[in-house]
């Protein structure tokens, strides 16, 4: 919250300092795609991928209620993870945004940041026009510069009309979709600090070259890595709704599964998409069903007291860790179209919404999983079962 | 430059190059080889055997980010008033080969971009305003000396061939064999070979789609790949494609054993993080495979028989045929026990021949961002200034001050200059150097282990790294290369070995040389803490020579004091922390602390966070 606040002090600062004859501030009026920039080649459809079960039901999780808090995948190399990342963008369902905005807003987003710019004319709601598009997802290469991830003046536009255009940067695209983020514990500090600004508010400010911007920049955060690469920041791990684990698989036969499906994708990516093409529509309609059938999904209190009872028992600090349990087990209990959450549906998810929120002990030699697994058995009364 | 079919022996690299060139998609050949050795002579002969006009780059180890990546083009940009991009070194290697001589000294953020061209095929350029997609698919070619550190396992884990490090990779003997054939053979018949040998790499690609591998045999090489303790999925399809390519090289439709033992040597046996035996099969696959770097240390003391066999894995062996398995079996066993004496030859040999001259200072660190400055103060960043000149050029030209200059001139004021500014990313490296000889190594090891760990729950802040070294018996031994993990700490560290001798100076010495690799990665800061009594009785020889005579006490410190003025002069600080009690201890740790410039620690019955604190404290 600091940091916000930091923002807002120099953004007054600023405001103090710019002259009479500061050039007036346009925005760009479409969301048009930076020249040279096409979509790459096929993804491997999400359907195909072999096993790795959790990270999969983690990410559709998070696409169902956005709210969790997005997913972190860590795990060995080569499992896949990037993989399944990227593959998510085509079962994503469609989200309305107001025609060419480029920061993927609502209509009622749109009114509340365009009515408080001074000076404009208060914009009839009727004349917006809304389009659909897929939830986007923004890929944060780990090279990126802050200037790109924020958003910065559009130079071309200073230079030659001596206009300040704000070009938008990766945080106003990922509104109201999904920022993914390869190696997210190697990111450098800097950008972590922005995101963790960015991700506690939900707003992008720019301040920065006598450019003073404010937009939304809501948006799912899925990091991958290899913890044997380095160690997470702790503020960053925690914003992390989920932590998914994904270890190398050891069942032969799913391996020559895996190996198969490659060498046919890679032979013909068209044929391959094709095949699996009536599974992907189905997983898409399914979890947009879910995404309908979740407002309607309901908790008894006594789920709500055995989740309290084993965030407590773990020793979890803050109520982050009830409130994912609680925001996770509904979106599980939709997708599986169930109306009512039950310690079944705890029980899957419970793994991936704590174990990152285990204190850490050096000296542990339990498995974070296994610990969860224990804890929920006792809570249900199951522990002489166990 | 002396041409592919010119260089004698060299056998499984030309191979190797040989199946990428085959099948691109393969990513890369990694080859180990000792210094000096002209390795790159091979890996640069490499771009003869490919198709005319594919790219051949090569990265310089000092490439800065926007030069991999790509940005803006300065001067074009400035000329012409609209943005230039200039592409980065990976997408101009786009469909042909980037070569980097050296992996294992590349900074990490390079090897970390490297990494991400590769697994997208594509560069993603999101910087200084520019947004765009490079197509960046290319074969990485890379040469290393093992002995100057490791290449990090999540770029090796994108390459597809990692030739393994024998004796055969050292071809400087080989060197002068090329040279007096050279003098022989006249320029015709070196060029008719290149072009058969280009012929036959054509004839391949297009046998390539037409061989066809059952699926006994993908069950035999991941079932390989499993004994092995392989990590990922990744390695099943490189063996896959190594296996089919070197089918198509021979210019058949199915691949038979040989394709698979030569696949297998090339790329499941250097990603091994254990050595099966003849029942290996039977062995359960492990949760935690021990790390794959070093192999040498791992063998002797692998579990290579866990009791638990059970039913499951007899039955997958049915499935498979004995004959395949006999012949996976042929090709780990021959290929072995040679590799694991080579490398720590490798390192014998440097050993003895001293220092490699001066480490590297290349701290560069990393562009952060631009701020204010003056001109000369810094490297100008130049579009920072641009776009706080820029909003400004029409107020100013109407400046009668300005009324001289051409219309397109940009005017440019003091104020508008903005400069770069580098972070120097990383924090301090750790060096802990933990005496395991003797009765009370155990207690010091436990201390040491939970120094290291706690150091590591906090490194993020800093960015500070950890390694331990242990010292016991004939020579000190890295248990834990340099690293911030805490899982990977918690799992190296896990048996620790204790008892026997005081190699002191064998510890010195790898201590130096893990600091200088550090160096050369762009950590400046380094500590040593070393756990000790400070009594060395075993020489620097004896860890390269079992025979060696055992030195006088005077040869004993000579050599401590010898390192340690080294160490010291190198800029490395040091801390020495006794545990022996009392009455035991002779004064040789103080002694220690003071030939090492470094601080003296009495703490008996120390715990790893008053441990932790007096490294913190220097």
């Amino acid at each position: 919250m600091t940091q916000t606040e930091t923002a807002a002090k120099k953004r007054t600062a600023a405001k103090a300092k710019a002259g009479s004859d500061e050039p007036a501030i346009q925005e760009p009026k479409k969301a048009a795609k930076p020249a040279g920039k096409k979509k790459s080649g096929l993804a491997f459809p999400f359907t195909a991928i072999v096993g790795q079960e959790e990270m999969k039901l983690s990410l559709i999780l998070n696409i169902i209620d956005p709210r969790i808090g997005g997913v972190l995948v860590m795990g060995h190399r080569g499992t896949g993870k990037s993989t399944t990342v990227r593959a998510l963008a085509e079962v994503l369902p469609f989200i309305d945004r107001v025609k060419d905005d480029i920061y993927n807003r609502t209509p009622d987003q749109y009114l509340e940041g365009e009515d408080a710019r001074k000076g404009r004319k208060a914009i009839d709601p009727e004349s917006i026009r809304t389009e659909k598009i897929p939830v986007p997802v923004v890929d944060l290469p780990l090279g990126a510069t802050e200037d790109r991830v924020c958003g910065t003046i559009d130079i071309e536009q200073a230079l030659t009309s001596g206009v300040k255009a704000f070009e938008p940067g990766l945080l106003a695209q990922a509104n109201r979709g999904f920022l993914y983020i390869d190696e997210v514990n190697l990111l450098d500090d800097h950008l972590v600090d922005v995101l963790l600004d960015v991700a506690a508010s939900g707003k992008n400010v720019v301040e920065r070259e006598g450019i003073s911007i404010r937009h939304p920049a809501r948006f799912v955060l899925v990091g991958s890595g290899n913890p044997e690469e380095g160690e997470l920041r702790p503020q960053l791990l925690d914003r992390f709704g989920l932590h998914a684990r994904i270890i190398t698989i050891l069942d032969v036969a799913k391996r020559v599964d895996i190996v198969k499906r490659r060498r046919e994708f890679d032979e013909d990516p068209d044929a391959f998409m094709k095949k699996y093409n009536r599974e992907q529509l189905k997983l898409q309609k399914k979890i947009q069903q879910a995404k309908d059938l979740l407002p309607q999904v309901t908790m008894d209190d006594s789920v709500l007291t055995d989740i309290a009872r084993l965030c407590m028992n773990l020793g979890i600090d803050g109520h982050r860790g009830e409130l994912t349990i609680t925001r996770t087990a509904h979106a599980h209990a939709a997708f599986m179209g169930d109306k009512e959450v039950t310690m079944r549906h705890v029980r899957d998810v419970a793994g991936l919404c704590l174990r990152h929120r285990l204190r850490k002990d050096p000296l542990e030699t339990l498995d974070a999983g296994e610990k969860i697994e224990r804890e929920i058995a006792k809570v249900l009364g199951e522990a002489e079962a166990v | 430059m002396i041409a592919f079919t010119d260089i004698v022996g060299m056998d499984l690299a030309k191979q190797a190059l040989m199946l990428l060139a085959v099948d691109p998609s393969l990513g890369g050949v990694v080859i180990p080889s000792a210094v000096g050795s002209g390795k790159s002579t091979l890996a640069r002969a490499f771009s003869g055997i490919l198709p005319e006009g594919t790219p051949f780059v090569e990265l310089p180890l000092n490439v800065t980010e926007d030069r991999l990546i790509g940005g803006v083009d300065l001067e074009a940009t400035l000329a012409s008033g609209v943005r230039v991009v200039q592409h980065g070194v990976l997408s101009k290697a786009h469909g042909g080969v980037l070569y980097v001589d050296s992996l294992s000294l590349l900074d990490s953020s390079a090897v970390s971009h490297i990494m991400d061209a590769m697994s997208r095929g594509e560069v993603l350029v999101e910087r200084e305003g520019l947004s765009e997609v490079h197509p960046a698919n290319f074969m990485l070619v890379g040469t290393y000396d093992p002995s100057d550190g490791e290449v990090r396992m999540g770029l090796l884990d994108r390459i597809g061939i990692i030739v393994p490090f024998t004796a055969q990779n050292d071809f400087r003997a080989r060197k002068k064999i090329v040279n007096t054939v050279l003098g022989k053979r006249d320029a015709e018949d070196t060029q008719d070979e290149l072009n058969m040998l280009k012929g036959l790499i054509q004839a391949a690609r297009e046998q390539l789609p037409h061989v066809s591998i059952t699926s006994e045999q993908v069950q035999a090489l991941i079932q390989t790949a499993l004994s092995l303790g392989v990590e990922g999925n990744r390695s099943d399809i490189f063996t896959v494609r190594a296996a089919l390519a070197s089918a198509a090289l021979a210019q058949r439709s199915d691949v038979e054993e040989e394709d698979m033992k030569l696949a297998i040597k090339i790329v499941l046996i250097p990603r091994a993080t254990r050595m099966p035996e003849r029942e290996a099969e039977e062995m359960p696959p492990q949760e935690e495979p021990p790390p794959p770097e070093e192999p040498e240390a791992e063998d002797e003391e692998a579990p290579a028989d866990t009791p638990d066999s059970d039913a499951e894995s007899d039955e997958e062996q049915k499935d498979t045929p004995d004959m395949i398995e006999e012949l996976m079996m042929d090709a780990i066993e021959t290929e072995l026990p040679d590799n694991i004496l080579n490398i720590s030859l490798a390192s014998k040999k440097k050993a003895k021949s001293g220092s490699r001259g001066e480490a590297l200072n290349n701290r560069r660190g990393r562009f952060v961002r631009a701020q204010p400055g003056e001109m000369r103060s810094g490297k100008v960043a130049l579009i920072p200034t641009l776009i706080s000149a820029a909003p400004w050029q029409e107020t100013r030209r109407r400046d009668k001050k300005m009324a001289g200059r051409p219309k397109t001139a940009l005017i440019i004021s003091k104020d508008d200059v903005k400069i770069k500014r580098f972070r120097d990313k990383s924090g301090t490296l750790f060096i802990f150097m933990v005496d395991a000889s003797g009765s009370m190594a155990l207690n010091r090891m436990r201390q040491a282990k939970g120094a290291v760990s706690s150091l590591l729950q906090n490194a993020y802040v800093h960015r500070d790294q950890v390694s331990l070294i242990s010292f016991r018996g004939k020579q000190a031994q890295v248990l834990l290369p340099p690293s911030q993990s805490v899982d990977r700490a918690k799992r190296e560290l896990d048996v620790l070995p204790t008892g026997g001798g005081t190699p002191l100076a064998s510890a010195l010495y790898l201590g130096w040389e893990t600091a200088k690799q550090a160096r050369t990665k762009g950590i400046s800061q380094i500590m040593f803490v070393l756990i000790t009594d400070g009594r060395g009785n075993i020489g620097l020889q004896a860890a390269f020579d079992p025979d060696a005579v055992k030195p006088s006490k005077e040869d004993l410190e000579k050599e401590i004091e010898a390192l340690s003025g080294s160490i010291c002069a190198d800029g490395i600080a040091a801390i020495v922390v006794d545990t022996q009690m009392n009455y035991l201890s002779r004064g040789e740790a103080p002694k220690l602390a003071q030939k090492l410039g470094g601080r003296y620690f009495y703490l008996p019955n120390a715990k790893a966070e008053q441990i932790v604190e007096a490294a913190l404290s220097f």
